[in-house]
């Protein structure tokens, strides 16, 4: 028998399941997968998604722009690095290469991140209303390192791509995309740590700073 | 990791004697306390996401099995390798294994306590690669040397001073004490790391049976440096660790963040599934995962199944007034606190881990903070039956509870002993009325008086008033 | 209304003053007190020690002496919350005698439960003076969420002010058999108690609950410190209470 044969088979025992494999259990497993309940969650409502967005994000430690629409963003992007002195060059993800960002003033890569990149700019695939959270699935155009490697994270988020929850940011994924990528990564402000005397600090191996530029 | 439970009682003298770490313990023990309850006002319905939360961890354990091929079917159709290891050797072989196959030399890790129950990086370093821990804490106890002391805050136990001088030694730097310019320096010293590594170990806070994927849940960012850039990922984590669902997750993740470290949501929850898809430009070109059993399927089945509902957030031992005094070397394994005291004697033995289910004074904190309402007090009784019933306490215990059960079983003889024992006492007891010492009670009389018996028995008293 | 009194052991041989201090308001209270002379212990000690039967062969004593009264009440946390949490877990096999115990438990209260809660009491002034700092035993607040109760009591005793100290709901180390099995913990958090309830300003240290009080008073006193008084909190509602011997 099999490691996995064994263990399988011990937890079986264990659980005073009969049968040596299961079988209506499985089914059972697999009905509740299909049924996706929800569970409760704190009953904290807010009339405006995206003022809840944004109040939670700088909560994090990200700092928040508002612009009106997506023609602004490269020069609200450039007026951010400007202001805090930042090298305007940024490596970007493929997917907002079309952007006018030259015209802006700003230098972008669009490839996967590497060690030395210090801004990195990425979009979202939505934004997550309760925590202030940004989740970014990966992909061709879309590269996972972008938001992790630099020490300046810019994210763009649409407005309508604003959901409640957690829940409503999972039921968007399945319902535009065939399965989940490689890596989802949720994204709460800047990496952070307390492993020394349970200091925060702000930045550790991750950015130092996320800035969300919301448009529309 | 190499478990000194058996020696609790000594390690405990020491960590009580030790002046820094009671220091260390004294600042930072409450910080955890103050966050938590702090966000926790975010969250008027917690008991009933705690019971959800709780259902939804029995859920995957009563058919732990239909979860576990479930998540194999899944993660296998999304490419990922999915390996199952018996003990906690089995976790190294297959490691190195996997590593060897692939001409592996260098590995980043972050954090995963099952890799310290197997002692996984001692194993890497004999098979000659390296294993670099990321994570803060677990990178400044292995330049220490050091076991971890807690779950997630593994140096808890160390001060920046102790850090300073640590990092300033092996760094061959300028000592330095500000707090930020030592987590740039690890920073510095871990970011070449990152990129030149060949495979990234990282644990698992979940797996999710729905899509074959594997949750971490961090702060610092070096889970998903070791998780996107080495071209081979692997993850090690407990079978125990399987939800049903997304949705699932997000319900208990809600608890775990604000249980552990006071936080609404932890900067980064990464889900990984599989490897590098066509396209991609960046993620491991491998992805595997090694699932572990190595004694948590014998809790199945027992009373002590609900221990298996642990997320780890460490609330337990933030709230244990015991592992406050001591902290987390004294219990001598990888999961100190409560949850320690249970899963310790569990996985190790009982009779290697004797004294942990009876460090506590089954006050209760433990169990009202736990995300997933895990008894603890009762589990840590559970396993004193155990040890009651199995003669592993010693004897002159045994007997005292014995003859104060047959005592008590017999009024006439209990109210003789009770009078008898009162007259003892008050005539051992000096003119302050109290104890100094008392043969048989060192334990309380060596550090405390022991008040004497104010007068005879109310029992007796009680009788002459209403005679 | 009949009561029986639950003295408990520790109260029996350490300090009975305590038994007739509860014994007194309820009677102040207009209860009829019975006290049970057949009565031994709640069996917490040898149950959380692990001997299960220690916890059985007690309950079915306790059954036997209180049975048959409307309420029952224990100067105790600890022993009300074996008795009301713990006893309905016992007997598996005899559902019977599982469902006696737990109408029985149910009508057991601790002290300041049932002199608040139940009885709504207006208490006499005891005479007691001082500054008092309230110490929650762990199983009176965790197990039957007393907390508010003696608080309230303690107000209504003129001479009595209430100081709270920092972390009230910390254990004392008590424990029971920790107390004696891990003295050097149970020591160390005894200090802690002691230091918070002193940093109080304080001159007395309540608490419901015999074990705590014996353990804070014994660390008190190695700690050289005579004078701060350590009282059961019957205690200081109910006044000085004569004691013989």
């Amino acid at each position: 028998m099999s490691a996995r044969d064994n263990i399988l088979a011990r937890v079986r025992k264990g659980l005073g399941l009969p049968g040596e494999v299961p079988g209506a259990e499985r089914e059972a497993a697999r009905a509740y997968i299909a049924a996706q309940p929800r569970g409760p969650r704190p009953t904290y409502a807010w009339n405006d998604g995206v003022a809840r967005f944004c109040e939670r994000s700088e909560k994090l430690g990200s700092t928040v722009d508002r612009v009106a629409g997506i023609a602004d963003v490269p020069r609200a992007v450039a007026r951010y690095l400007h202001s805090k002195g930042l090298p305007t060059s940024a490596v970007i993800w493929p997917a907002l290469q079309g952007m006018p960002w030259a015209a802006a003033g700003l230098d972008v890569q669009a490839r996967a991140a590497q060690g030395s990149d210090l801004v990195g700019i990425t979009g979202v695939f939505c934004a997550v209303a309760e925590t202030g959270t940004l989740m970014l699935l990966s992909g061709e155009d879309t590269p996972a390192a972008a938001s992790l490697l630099p020490e300046t994270h810019v994210a763009l988020v649409d407005v309508t791509r604003i959901v409640p929850g957690m829940e409503e940011a999972w039921a968007l994924m399945k319902a535009e995309r065939q399965g989940p990528p490689r890596a989802v990564n949720f994204v709460s402000g800047p990496s952070r740590t307390a492993d020394i005397e349970q200091t925060i600090v702000i930045g550790a191996h991750g950015p130092y700073r996320v800035h969300v530029v919301c448009f529309g | 990791m190499l478990l000194t439970s058996s020696s609790f009682k000594r390690n405990v003298r020491r960590k009580l004697a030790d002046p820094s770490l009671q220091r260390n313990m004294k600042r930072f023990g409450g910080r955890f306390v103050e966050a938590r309850a702090a966000v926790m006002t975010e969250v008027d319905n917690l008991e009933e996401i705690r019971i959800a939360a709780a259902a939804i961890r029995d859920r995957s354990l009563a058919n732990l099995d239909s979860y576990l091929m479930e998540f194999e079917a899944q993660a296998q159709a999304r490419g990922t390798q999915v390996h199952w290891a018996e003990t906690a050797q089995d976790v190294n072989r297959i490691l190195i294994g996997i590593a060897r196959a692939n001409g592996v030399r260098k590995i980043v890790k972050s954090k995963s306590m099952v890799s310290e129950e197997s002692g996984l990086n001692d194993a890497v370093a004999a098979a000659g690669m390296q294993a670099i821990e990321t994570d803060l804490g677990e990178y400044i106890l292995q330049l220490a040397e050091e076991p971890p002391s807690h779950i997630i805050a593994p140096a808890i136990h160390k001060s920046v001073e102790e850090v300073a001088e640590l990092f300033s030694e092996k760094h061959h730097t300028p000592r330095q004490t500000d707090i930020p310019a030592l987590c740039r320096e690890a920073r510095e010293q871990l970011r070449p790391h990152f990129l030149s590594a060949d495979m990234g170990v990282s644990g698992g806070n979940f797996l999710i049976a729905e899509t074959g994927s594997v949750v971490i849940v961090t702060n610092e960012g070096n889970g998903r440096m070791v998780t996107t850039l080495p071209r081979i990922h692997v993850a090690i984590t407990g079978i125990e660790k399987v939800l049903p669902t997304l949705n699932d997750f997000s319900t208990v993740v809600r608890l775990l963040t604000r249980s552990a470290t006071g936080q609404s949501i932890t900067n980064y929850v990464s889900m990984l599934t599989g490897p590098r898809r066509d396209g991609d430009r960046d993620g491991p070109e491998q992805s595997h995962i090694i699932l572990v059993d190595s004694g948590r399927s014998r809790l199945l089945g027992t009373e002590l199944q609900q221990a298996l509902r642990c997320i780890r957030c460490g609330a337990c031992m933030n709230h244990c007034p015991v592992y406050q005094n001591i902290g987390g070397h004294a219990y001598g394994w990888v999961y100190p606190g409560p949850i320690g005291a249970v899963l310790t004697p569990s996985y190790v033995g009982l009779e290697n881990a004797l004294d942990l289910p009876q460090a506590s004074t089954l006050c209760g904190a433990c169990q009202v903070v736990c995300p997933v309402k895990i008894p603890l007090p009762e589990l840590m009784r559970v396993l004193r039956e155990k040890s009651f019933r199995q003669g592993l306490r010693p004897w002159h215990e045994r007997w005292s509870i014995l003859l104060w059960r047959s005592a008590a079983e017999r009024p006439w003889l209990y109210a003789w002993a009770t009078r008898l024992a009162v007259r003892v006492l008050r005539r051992l007891a000096g003119k302050d009325r109290l104890l100094h010492r008392l043969p048989g009670l060192d334990g309380w009389t060596e550090g405390r008086d022991m008040p004497a018996p104010s007068s005879r028995t109310f029992r007796d008293l009680y009788r002459k008033r209403h005679s | 209304m009949k009561v029986g009194l639950f003295v408990t052991c520790l109260v029996d041989m350490m300090r009975p003053r305590i038994g007739f201090a509860a014994l007194k308001l309820l009677e102040q209270a207009g209860c009829t007190v019975v006290v049970p002379q057949q009565q031994t212990c709640c069996g917490q000690p040898g149950f959380n020690s692990g001997d299960r039967e220690s916890g059985r062969a007690m309950a079915r004593r306790f059954l036997k002496e209180f049975e048959g009264f409307e309420y029952v009440v224990a100067p105790s946390g600890s022993c009300t919350g074996m008795i009301r949490c713990h006893y309905a877990e016992l007997f598996p096999e005899d559902p019977a005698l599982q469902a006696r115990l737990d109408a029985l438990s149910s009508r057991t209260y601790e002290l300041t439960q049932f002199l608040t809660d139940v009885l709504q009491v207006k208490l006499a002034d005891s005479g007691f003076s001082g500054t008092c700092t309230y110490h929650d035993s762990c199983s009176g607040l965790r197990e039957l969420g007393v907390k508010q109760q003696p608080r309230s009591l303690i107000a209504q005793i003129p001479g009595a002010q209430l100081h709270e100290m920092d972390k009230p709901e910390v254990c004392c180390g008590f424990g029971g058999t920790f107390s004696v099995k891990l003295g050097d913990i149970a020591t160390r958090m005894a200090d802690n108690k002691c230091q918070d309830a002193l940093a109080s300003g304080a001159d007395t240290i309540v608490g419901g609950d015999l074990g705590c009080l014996l353990n804070i008073e014994g660390c008190l006193r190695r700690l050289g410190d005579p004078r701060t008084r350590v009282l059961h909190v019957a205690e200081v509602l109910a006044g000085p209470e004569p004691e013989e011997g």
